[in-house]
């Protein structure tokens, strides 16, 4: 007999989402987070997108550790001297959902309240150093030379998921499979956030990706801007296979390439930095071979389920309905000693947008990281709408001209083009 | 431009004098072409001083970064211990 029906590995989204469902279907369940506070490790963007969450906490959004329910999104492109933004805007995301920036010190620790209200037992600062193994099948965790048995180990240990590779359950991660991510929380009044991005009120947020076409040395990244209540946070997502290539530009350095932006700096102005962190961003799909195995499964950052392409970026909610599908499949197959019973929680993902998306958008990477998206694109663009919105006293010319033009000086031949825009439809 | 060390400094961090949870192995930093760590580090835990690999485990955010950079297999990862290491505020 085992001393608990399920042992979860990490108090993120995914294992706190997993524990309190668990704990609320009466089972017996451990949640271990190595940080003390648990979630005091834990680092996103962030904005939790859609609404998983209402599957384990009715009433979340009544919590007041959400900060502002995002009213503008952003898709913005940024060259050394231009900005070409997206800036939607819409009162219907008061209908249909958008997502709520989040804080994750103060968020995670508040799920983790919830597991524990549920009936789970919550452990802190305590780091699990591997599995209890016998042969294939995990048994439970050991931590510091201890066997603490578990019908169930669900492994929500994060992107950077030490267990699961020193347990051989995947394989070390690559270039093309992680980015590097750094942020800063940048404190400002609330009034003034509200009024530097033009919001409706203070419980309203904008949130933008950008595509950083300007950085030195050519290095490819990403950057995201998100309002919380009374901070920004800001950060870039670099390319690990760019940043190996270009072996000159320090990953820190980038971020405040993007802060220093002429379109970036005015947004931060008076800001006063309150915290750096930086965290592995899972890329192209799942990281694993098999989410499940005999006694375990493996949910959120940890199984690589998260999502870009480029528009958005998403991670917790995938996490949050991963963690829950796990549980789920541990109370359905209660006392089944198959080793094959957490089939059940692929094939219950297959069904969600959660695996649904990794396959949808398989290779989407190759487009969002390519030389089109972060040099050609905004280039161009960036020409573009100086020529049409600029008046030099010349004839005009039609628009069609003007991007052919365009192309042939960013020496891209109509092929290419074609190819590109192709993959572009195909893949994001 | 915030100095990466001013950036830094802002972190709260339990430091283990007892466990240095990332490791590396310097005869192998010795004789490697890149040293990608320096630049892919982003809490300049990897620097180099007179062309000699430095590491100081204590500043590290436990990203995970350092261990996929190095392709040379210098470094060894483990988890921090016993709630020990960086204490986010904000996340």
């Amino acid at each position: 007999m085992s001393e608990f029906d399920v042992i979860v590995v990490g108090a993120g989204p995914a294992g706190s989402a997993a524990a309190i469902r668990l704990a609320s279907a009466k089972a017996n369940v451990l949640l271990i987070d190595r940080a003390d506070p648990p979630g005091s490790k834990n680092v996103s963007g962030g904005v939790l997108w859609g609404d998983s969450l209402g599957q384990v906490i009715p009433d979340w959004e009544k919590s007041n550790m959400l900060e502002r329910y995002i009213e503008a999104k952003g898709v913005t492109f940024l060259t050394k001297d231009s900005k070409i933004a997206l800036d939607f805007r819409s009162t219907k995301f008061g209908e249909v959902r958008s997502g709520y920036t989040v804080l994750r010190t103060k968020f995670d620790a508040w799920l983790a309240k919830k597991a524990k209200d549920a009936g789970a037992m919550v452990v802190s600062g305590v780091t699990v150093d591997k599995l209890a193994m016998e042969g294939n099948k995990v048994t439970g965790v050991i931590q510091n030379d201890e066997v603490v048995t578990a019908d169930t180990v669900i492994l929500a240990e994060g992107a950077n998921s030490r267990i699961a590779i020193d347990s051989g359950l995947k394989k070390k991660s690559d270039d093309r499979h992680m980015a590097i991510s750094v942020k800063e929380v940048i404190k400002l009044p609330e009034k003034t956030i509200t009024e530097r991005f033009n919001l409706t009120n203070a419980k309203r947020g904008y949130a933008s990706e950008y595509v950083l076409g300007f950085l030195e040395g050519g290095v490819k990244a990403g950057g995201f801007l998100y309002t919380n209540r009374e901070s920004i946070s800001i950060g870039a997502v670099i390319s690990m296979e760019d940043l190996r290539k270009n072996n000159q530009t320090y990953s820190y350095d980038i971020i405040e390439q993007f802060k220093e932006h002429p379109f970036i700096a005015p947004l931060l102005a008076d800001g006063r930095v309150e915290e750096y962190s930086a965290h592995l961003v899972p890329e192209a799909g799942l990281s694993v071979d098999s989410i499940y195995g005999d006694g375990y499964m493996i949910a959120g950052d940890a199984a690589g389920l998260t999502f870009s392409n480029g528009l958005v970026l998403q991670g917790m909610n995938y996490a949050i309905v991963s963690g829950i599908g796990a549980a789920d499949s541990y109370l359905a197959t209660k006392g089944s000693t198959s080793p094959e019973r957490f089939e059940l929680y692929r094939d219950s993902l297959k069904k969600t947008f959660v695996l649904k998306d990794m396959n949808t958008f398989k290779g989407s990477d190759k487009v969002t990281w390519s030389e089109t998206i972060h040099n050609t694109v905004p280039a161009m663009a960036e020409e573009i709408m100086l020529n049409i919105f600029s008046e030099n006293g010349e004839p005009k010319k039609h628009l069609s001209k003007i991007v052919v033009e365009s192309a042939l000086k960013n020496k891209q031949r109509r092929k290419d083009m074609i190819v590109d825009m192709y993959r572009m439809m195909r893949r994001l | 431009m915030t100095k990466i060390e001013d950036r830094l400094s802002l972190l709260n961090y339990k430091i283990d004098r007892s466990y240095e949870h990332i490791t590396v192995n310097h005869d192998i930093c010795a004789v490697c072409p890149d040293h990608f760590c320096t630049f892919a580090c982003p809490a300049k835990c990897y620097t180099l001083i007179d062309g000699q690999l430095n590491f100081k485990y204590e500043d590290c955010v436990e990203c995970g970064t350092c261990d996929i950079a190095c392709s040379h297999g210098s470094v060894l990862w483990t988890n921090t211990k016993g709630g020990h290491g960086v204490k986010y505020k904000y996340g």
